[in-house]
């Protein structure tokens, strides 16, 4: 082997970097096992829920289902895409998720663009009414009497408004916007923009990572959320699809009295192949959009981490 | 919030804690606007539609057209629509347009309270059990049946006929009224008990249990023939077997725990969870937790989603030979049977409760769901036509025939004997009758719904649709079985019901802890007498007062 003067230097500092101590490696190796494992515990019950929705129900109420589908078949998924208030509540919950995301986008931006300016008037004041909302609430009863007597009993706007301001959210965003340089605003002020010009053409287009984070938080909240439309809604064509779901798969959590027990077991039990299937198809979209954000989620997630 | 547990005192379960802080939260808001005008009916003023000659097996029509509202709850099996025969059916016949509010069935008890609570329920509230309607008494949001069940020809007559105005009274809260009509049963079994393998019961144990000392023995054998077995199992966190199990030792428990309170046999109250029988019955179940007969996974584990799943799951294994569930557990553990051992090489049968030492005793007669009513329906100017039309439809024969099985010589057929025949062009998917003809009469045609249709039936009705082997247990029951009296009524007054739900749910706590610890051998028997101590230092005397003094306040007032 030729060695001249240059190359030890490389030769010396390269093992350095990449040759780890035995410890090291020990715990790399312990670390990947670790997070494979935790991986594959958080996996397993989605990947059982996938093998069922594949198998026949006798072989899953048998118990024979885990990694793997038992007594493959398609039916299951045909007899679930053909039941109509499955596709009528699937599109309520499509509908509710893109108008409530935007309405909630609007609001939000919009008030936490307001509240990030130190020199407003009674910013104190509309902070406080915000976070006032965070501890306290009318309580379950005298919100449904408010939201009927409002007239938005069945209809979307008892599911989209309530809900439209997430505090932890407006509060995220307001930080972000605080670290906004000031600069910025003060050019395009001289340039002859106002305020909503500044925000519609400065702000928003240098906050594409929080409005991604933020349309993610909230379509998923929208997506996910059962109880409002539980509360506020009385005929089963408006249902989101989550309280399809919720009916099928709770409806015969029955240990609470007999009277329950009996009326879960005198109707015929909804198998279980059905009930997997409905939840992969609920969740397949609201999933898919994960990777799609995800390169703005991770940033997004750290904005407003760091107060400047 | 001392209000929120203050309705009941029954322990508060998952859902119940939900449902009665509903409850009790809108009691404050409606109790101002409550008004205590029951009984007096304006007869001229309110009976638009009602029918004069109205009596007992008459088919009720308004005499003018009528829309009533009623709660609906949806089984995500059974998707409403209204292209539904039934709904049309009853408009025909009776003038009357049902125009339903939907409620999913996970959560139907808590969408119901808030309903009520809010003063926006529908007129008519089905899938009321007994003991349900207690928590909106006080409130006035639901009306007093008992002071109008005078325009209920059917309801009175099948009271009669059946010999069941005994337990109608036991229905009456503190005021002396009754706050809803419940399903009236010509015969009424357990809905849920003991679902064997009867195949394995008779070759390996040489024949069915009749007590629980047989019921030993049997687990005993089958235990040596499969010794990885835990024989016997409840999917139900212990609460359906103690419930059945109970009557046979002279004790109330697990679903039937209610208020704790049990007849002492001279006619007063004496709190069962400190009786003799409880303790030999906790005795006996821990025995078989030590011999491995009783799978004790199945007693603790809660089990969410699918009223048994892991205990099916073991059924079918050969891990459990015998376990809690009614007819519809039994087709569950079917399927999952002819998955693993075979169509035909297995049998599985409904068995009366065993007996035990207080006798061959099961359960007291029961009723089953039926309705309440809002209350603000006592100023509708249909006010008769509408008590007249829920008479027909809940106690009417042929209207509960036409709930089950839909259009007589349409969808079925009846001969001389009254045996009913379901046409072979329709089917009902429920019970697995005529399987694969071309209609369903319960999905496609509405009939055989579980919010009407279970409610009031004859035996003729119930057997009409059941399985044959449902019907020997019924058989089975009602011959080998005496039902037990039912507890001497004791309603509570509003201020003592809070009272005594403070008193009552660490009571209940306690008990439920002890037992489950006794059972499972956590906790020692010869602690027994402390745990009693641990009762009376909670207040238990004073709970048993308390329901003592209504008990007689009670007896005083109704003789």
């Amino acid at each position: 082997m030729v060695t001249d003067i240059r190359t030890p230097d490389l030769a010396s500092v390269k093992p350095r970097t990449t040759q780890r101590t035995r410890g090291e490696r020990l715990f790399g190796a312990f670390n990947a096992t670790f997070l494979v494992l935790l991986c594959l515990g958080m996996l397993y019950p989605f990947i059982t829920v996938l093998a069922q929705s594949f198998s026949s129900s006798g072989a899953i109420k048998a118990g024979q289902v885990s990694f793997w589908p038992v007594g493959f078949n398609l039916d299951t998924y045909g007899a679930v895409m053909s039941n109509d208030m499955f596709w009528r509540n699937y599109g309520n919950t499509v509908l509710y998720t893109v108008v409530g995301t935007a309405i909630a986008m609007t609001l939000t931006t919009t008030y936490a663009f307001v509240l990030s300016k130190p020199h407003l008037k009674g910013r104190k004041v509309l902070i406080g009414i915000a976070v006032f909302t965070m501890f306290f609430n009318g309580g379950l009863v005298p919100n449904y009497v408010l939201i009927s007597a409002l007239g938005m009993k069945n209809t979307m706007w008892a599911l989209v408004l309530p809900g439209a301001i997430s505090v932890f959210n407006l509060l995220v965003m307001k930080t972000f916007f605080e670290n906004l340089p000031k600069e910025l605003e003060e050019a395009a002020q001289i340039d002859g923009l106002g305020w909503y010009g500044i925000f519609g053409r400065i702000v928003l287009p240098l906050s594409k990572a929080v409005i991604a984070t933020m349309v993610l938080f909230y379509s998923v909240a929208f997506w996910n959320d059962w109880f409002a439309a539980f509360l506020y809604l009385d005929k089963s064509e408006l249902f989101p699809i989550t309280l399809f779901l919720r009916n099928l798969i709770a409806g015969a959590s029955t240990t609470a009295s007999e009277g329950a027990a009996a009326a879960g077991s005198t109707t015929a039990q909804v198998s279980a192949n059905i009930q997997a299937v409905t939840m992969i198809l609920t969740v397949i979209p609201i999933l898919t959009i994960y990777p799609f954000v995800q390169r703005y989620f991770v940033s997004g997630v750290m904005l407003g981490s760091v107060k400047g | 919030m001392s209000g929120v547990f203050g309705r009941t005192p029954i322990g508060a379960t998952r859902r119940g804690v939900i449902g009665f802080s509903l409850a009790a939260s809108g009691m404050a808001a409606l109790a101002a606007c409550s008004d205590d005008g029951g009984g007096e009916l304006d007869v001229e003023a309110q009976s638009k539609g009602a029918m004069e000659d109205f009596a007992a097996d008459t088919q009720f029509t308004a005499t003018e057209p009528f829309t009533l509202s009623v709660l609906w709850t949806d089984w995500p099996d059974l998707p409403i629509t209204d292209k539904w025969q039934f709904f049309k059916e009853i408009e025909k016949r009776t003038n009357v347009k049902l125009e339903v509010t939907n409620i999913p069935f996970s959560d139907a008890t808590e969408k119901r309270s808030l309903l009520i609570s809010a003063g926006d329920a529908p007129t008519v509230i089905p899938l009321v059990y007994t003991g349900e309607e207690n928590s909106f008494v006080s409130s006035g949001a639901i009306l007093p049946m008992s002071d109008y069940v005078e325009h209920m020809p059917n309801f009175q007559k099948y009271v009669e006929e059946w010999d069941l105005g005994e337990m109608i009274d036991n229905l009456k809260q503190a005021d002396g009224k009754y706050y809803m009509l419940p399903g009236l049963q010509e015969v009424s079994v357990p809905v849920f008990t003991l679902v064997i393998r009867k195949d394995v019961f008779e070759s390996v144990a040489g024949g069915i249990p009749q007590t629980w000392d047989e019921m030993r023995a049997a687990l005993v054998k089958i235990k040596a023939e499969y010794p990885d077995s835990k024989p016997l199992a409840d999917g139900f966190e212990g609460a359906s077997m103690l419930n059945y199990a109970a009557h046979a030792f002279g004790a109330q428990a697990g679903w039937g725990f209610g208020s704790g309170m049990i007849d002492d046999g001279s006619g007063s109250l004496v709190y069962t969870a400190a009786t003799e029988g409880y303790k030999q019955m906790v005795e006996f179940f821990h025995g078989l937790v030590e011999d491995g007969l009783l799978d004790t996974d199945s007693m603790t584990a809660a089990n969410d989603g699918s009223g048994g799943g892991s205990v099916t799951e073991k059924v079918a294994a050969n891990l459990v030979f015998a376990a809690s569930g009614s007819a519809g557990t039994a087709i569950e553990f079917a399927t999952a049977l002819n998955e693993t051992v075979g169509e035909g090489n297995y049998e599985i049968l409904q068995i009366a409760p065993p007996g035990g030492p207080a006798g061959q005793i099961c359960e007291p007669r029961n009723f089953w769901n039926g309705f309440m009513l809002n209350s603000e329906i006592q100023d509708s100017e249909n006010f008769i036509a509408i008590l007249q039309f829920l008479d027909w439809l809940y106690y009417n024969q042929e209207a509960r025939e036409l709930l089950r099985w839909g259009v007589l010589d349409e969808t079925y057929t009846k001969d001389a004997s009254g045996k009913i025949t379901l046409k072979p062009e329709y089917r009902l998917d429920a019970y697995g009758i005529n399987p694969g003809a071309p209609t369903d009469i319960q999905k496609d045609l509405g009939w055989s719904n579980s919010v009407f249709a279970d409610s009031t039936e004859s035996r003729m009705l119930k057997e009409s649709y059941n399985s044959p082997t449902f019907v020997e247990y019924i058989d089975s029951v009602l011959s080998t079985r005496t039902p037990r009296d039912p507890n001497p009524p004791a309603p509570l007054e509003e201020m003592e019901l809070e009272q005594a739900s403070l008193q009552a749910t660490p009571l209940k706590d306690t008990v439920d802890t002890a037992t489950l610890q006794f059972i499972m051998g956590d906790r020692d028997l010869s602690e027994w007498d402390a745990y009693v101590g641990e009762l009376e230092a909670q207040g238990l005397q004073t709970y048993v007062d308390l329901m003592n003094t209504a008990r007689q306040r009670f007896e005083e007032e109704n003789s």
